[in-house]
C-alpha cells in the first residue's frame, strides 16, 4: 500500500473537537433546559432512600425518577436500565444526529460508551431468579452485562458502522470516552462520534461500596469538616461530538495513573496532580487561565484531602471550584461525561462574555485541614467566560482531566 | 489507514508460554486450553495472591512484551470482552443469598483490574486505558492503543488483551472460540519492530468465521508473513497489512 493513504498518530493531534450537542439525564432532571436551573440553584430536593439495594440499610441514593424510554424490541438483547439511561440521553439530541448520518454516512460515525456498571442491575434479577427457580430470567442476555453491550447497543439504535467500543476505568470511564472521541477524530478513522457514558443504580456497586465504608447516610457533604462519604447517583450523559472549529471545544486532555492501591488513591495526590498539569499543557493553558474547576469531590475523606492539596500545588490561587456531587451523587462510570456535561452547560449558558457558576453544594462548614480552595458559594458566582476544568479520579489509580472551552 | 509499529509481542495460553512454543504452534494450531494459569513469580506475593487467572494471564502477558527500563515508562491499553465477569458473578450470587460483600474482592471485580494491578506492579504513572467491546475487543484495543499515541506519539503503547472462558452461569449463553490466552504488543509511531497498518476494511470479502480468539488469529498472521489481514464482521470488518 501507498505511503499517502497512511497516517501516523499525532500527525493532526492539533485538530479540533467540538461538542456540538448534548442529551443528559440525572436524578435532577432530563435535559439541559430541566436541569440547567437545578444545578445552578444548588438543588438538593432529588435524592431518595432505598431499601432494595443494601441489606438492612435505607441507602440514600439520587435516582432517575419515572419511566425510562423502552428499549425496541428488535434489541431487546440490551434491554436493561443502564441502556434505557443513554436512550433517554440520545432521544435528546435525535436530530443533530440524524443530520450528521446524512452528511457523513453511518459508517464514519463511531460511538464510545463508559460505563462501571453496564447492566449489572439486571443481570442481578436474573441470578436472583435462577437462585429461586434454578434458571436465569427468559428475558436476561449476555449482551445486558457486559461491558461491550453498551456501546454496541448504541451503535444498533442508531443504525451505525462505524467503530464502537466502551471504556471502563471505573470513575474517570465517562472523561476518557471524551478523550478517546477527540483521538479517534484526529485519526481520521471517523467524522464524528457518539461518546459519553452511562451508569446505574445497582446492588453491586452499592454493596461494594458499602463494604468500603466509603457511603454516607447523609447527603454527600464534599470538602465538609462532617464530611463521611459519597452518595451513590445514576445517570447519563451523551455529546455529539465533531470536527467543527467552533462551538464548545474539548481543549484539552490530561490523564495519569497512581501505581498505588486499587480501591484508594494516593493520599499526596499525585496522579491527580499529574492529571491536570497535562491537560494544561495539552491545552496550552496557564493554571490562572481556568475560569472554573469541576471537582471529582465525592465527599470521601481520602478524596477530598488529596484532591485539594492536588489543586493547591497545581494552582498558585484556587479557581473558582465546586463539586456537583450534592446533586446528582456519585454517577461512578458516568461521572466524567456527566461533570463534563456542566462544564458545557456552564459555557453554552454565558451571557454577554460571562460564566453562571454551579454553587459548592455542602453544609457550609469547611474542612479547616484541607489547602483553602475558592468555592463557588449557594448564591452562585459570575465570572469572565474562561476555559472550564473537570477531575475524574477513578478505582485503580486512573485520573482523567478534561478542559473544555467556548469558542467566541 | 493508521501506521504503526510493533516493537515486540509477548503471548501466554496453557502450554504456549514462550516464543519458540508458539512458532511451533502456528505451523499446527489446535484449539486453545481453558485450564491453566501462569505462576507470575515476578508479583510480589501480597498481589499474586489477589490476581485470578485473567490477571495472572494478561500481566504475565504485559510483563514479558516490556524489557525493564520501558515497564514503568508505557502508556497501556487492557482489552478484555469479558474482563472479571466470572468474579462479579461470584459477588451476585452472594447478594441473591443476601451476604455481604469482601471489599477487596469488590475492588478487584472492575473491568481496569488488570490495569490497576499493573500499574502497582510495574511502578507505571502513564496514561492507561481498559476496554471491552464483545467480538471486536481486539480490534478496538489496538485502536484505543492508537489514541494513546496519537495524543502522546512519542510514548509507547502496551496493549494487554486476553480473556477466560466464561463461567457456567453464562457461558451458554455466548459463542465464541475456546481457550484462555493472554496477548501483549509494543506498539510505538516509529522505530524498530515491523511496521503495519491498520484501518477499515474497503473490500467486499467478509471475514471468515475465527477459529481462534482475534488476538491469536492477528498472531498466527503477524507470525506467518503474510501480508495482510482480515478480522471483525462483514459490518465492521478491520484490516492489517505490513507496510515493509
Amino acid at each position: 500500500m501507498s505511503a499517502a493513504n497512511v497516517i501516523r498518530p499525532g500527525e493532526h493531534s492539533k485538530a479540533s473537537c467540538s461538542l456540538a450537542a448534548l442529551g443528559i439525564v440525572n436524578a435532577l432532571g432530563r435535559g439541559p433546559e430541566e436541569i440547567w436551573p437545578r444545578l445552578l440553584a444548588a438543588d438538593q430536593g432529588h435524592f431518595c432512600r432505598r431499601d432494595d439495594l443494601v441489606p438492612d440499610r435505607d441507602l440514600l441514593v439520587a435516582a432517575v425518577s419515572g419511566s425510562l424510554p423502552e428499549i425496541p424490541s428488535r434489541l431487546k438483547r440490551y434491554a436493561c436500565r443502564n441502556n434505557a439511561l443513554l436512550m433517554a440521553a440520545l432521544q435528546q439530541i435525535e436530530k443533530p444526529i440524524a443530520d450528521i448520518i446524512d452528511a457523513v454516512g453511518r459508517s464514519r460515525v463511531a460511538v464510545v460508551i463508559g460505563s462501571s456498571t453496564s447492566g449489572v442491575s439486571d443481570a442481578e434479577a436474573a441470578i436472583r431468579h435462577q437462585h429461586e427457580t434454578g434458571e436465569l430470567a427468559k428475558a436476561f442476555y449476555y449482551d445486558q452485562l457486559e461491558f461491550g453491550g453498551a456501546s454496541s447497543f448504541v451503535s444498533d439504535l442508531l443504525r451505525l458502522d462505524g467503530p464502537s467500543y466502551a471504556i471502563s476505568t471505573a470513575c474517570s470511564s465517562g472523561a476518557r470516552a471524551l478523550a478517546t472521541a477527540r483521538s479517534l477524530l484526529a485519526l481520521d478513522v471517523c467524522d464524528a462520534v457518539i461518546a459519553g457514558a452511562s451508569d446505574s443504580l445497582c446492588g453491586l456497586t452499592a454493596n461494594g461500596f458499602s463494604s468500603l465504608q466509603v457511603v454516607s447516610d447523609e447527603i454527600t457533604n464534599p470538602l465538609s469538616i462532617h464530611r463521611k462519604g459519597m452518595t451513590l447517583g445514576e445517570g447519563a450523559a451523551v455529546f455529539l461530538v465533531t470536527r467543527d472549529s467552533g462551538g464548545i471545544q474539548l481543549r484539552g486532555v490530561g490523564e495519569s495513573t497512581e501505581a498505588h492501591h486499587m480501591s484508594a488513591p494516593d493520599p499526596e495526590g499525585c496522579g491527580a496532580e499529574q492529571a491536570m498539569r497535562d491537560a494544561l499543557k495539552d491545552a496550552a493553558l496557564e493554571p490562572a487561565q481556568i475560569a472554573y474547576l469541576n471537582l471529582h469531590g465525592t465527599g470521601t475523606p481520602l478524596n477530598d484531602a488529596m484532591e485539594c492539596a492536588a489543586i493547591d500545588r497545581v494552582f498558585s490561587n484556587s479557581p473558582p471550584c465546586s463539586s456537583t456531587k450534592g446533586l446528582v451523587g456519585h454517577i461512578l462510570g458516568g461521572a466524567g461525561a456527566v461533570e463534563a456535561a456542566f462544564c458545557w452547560l456552564i459555557l453554552s449558558e454565558r451571557i454577554s462574555g460571562n460564566l453562571d457558576l454551579i454553587p459548592h453544594a455542602f453544609d457550609g462548614q469547611l474542612d479547616p485541614a484541607l489547602p483553602p480552595l475558592r468555592l463557588v458559594p449557594s448564591e452562585g458566582l459570575r465570572v469572565p467566560a474562561g476555559p472550564v476544568m473537570t477531575n475524574s479520579f477513578g478505582f485503580g489509580g486512573n485520573n482523567c482531566t478534561l478542559i473544555l472551552e467556548a469558542t467566541s | 489507514m493508521i501506521a504503526a509499529t510493533v516493537r515486540r509481542w509477548s503471548a501466554w495460553s496453557p502450554g504456549l508460554e514462550d516464543a519458540d512454543a508458539w512458532s511451533n504452534w502456528c505451523t499446527a494450531p489446535t484449539e486453545l486450553v481453558s485450564e491453566g494459569r501462569p505462576e507470575a513469580r515476578f508479583l510480589p506475593a501480597m498481589l499474586r495472591r489477589r490476581c485470578g487467572s485473567l490477571s495472572r494471564i494478561m500481566l504475565t502477558a504485559a510483563f514479558d512484551c516490556c524489557e525493564e527500563a520501558e515497564i514503568s515508562e508505557v502508556a497501556t491499553v487492557f482489552a478484555s470482552r469479558h474482563g472479571n465477569i466470572n468474579e462479579s458473578i461470584d459477588l451476585l450470587d452472594r447478594l441473591a443469598e443476601r451476604q455481604p460483600l469482601s471489599p477487596t474482592v469488590f475492588s478487584h471485580t472492575v473491568h481496569n483490574a488488570q490495569a490497576g494491578l499493573f500499574s502497582i506492579a510495574a511502578a507505571n504513572r502513564r496514561a492507561s486505558s481498559s476496554i471491552a467491546a464483545q467480538q471486536d475487543s481486539f480490534a478496538c484495543g489496538y485502536l484505543e492503543a492508537l489514541t494513546l499515541l496519537e495524543r502522546d506519539p512519542d510514548r509507547p503503547v502496551l496493549l494487554v488483551v486476553g480473556d477466560v472462558p466464561l463461567a457456567p452461569t453464562f457461558a451458554p449463553l455466548v459463542e465464541e472460540p475456546a481457550g484462555s490466552y493472554g496477548l501483549g504488543l509494543l506498539l510505538a509511531r516509529d522505530g524498530e519492530g515491523t511496521e503495519l497498518a491498520f484501518g477499515r476494511h474497503a473490500g467486499a470479502d467478509e471475514p471468515e468465521a475465527a477459529r481462534w480468539p482475534d488476538a491469536i488469529e492477528f498472531l498466527r498472521w503477524y507470525l506467518s508473513g503474510e501480508s495482510s489481514l482480515v478480522l471483525g464482521s462483514a459490518r465492521r470488518p478491520w484490516k492489517w497489512e505490513r507496510l515493509q
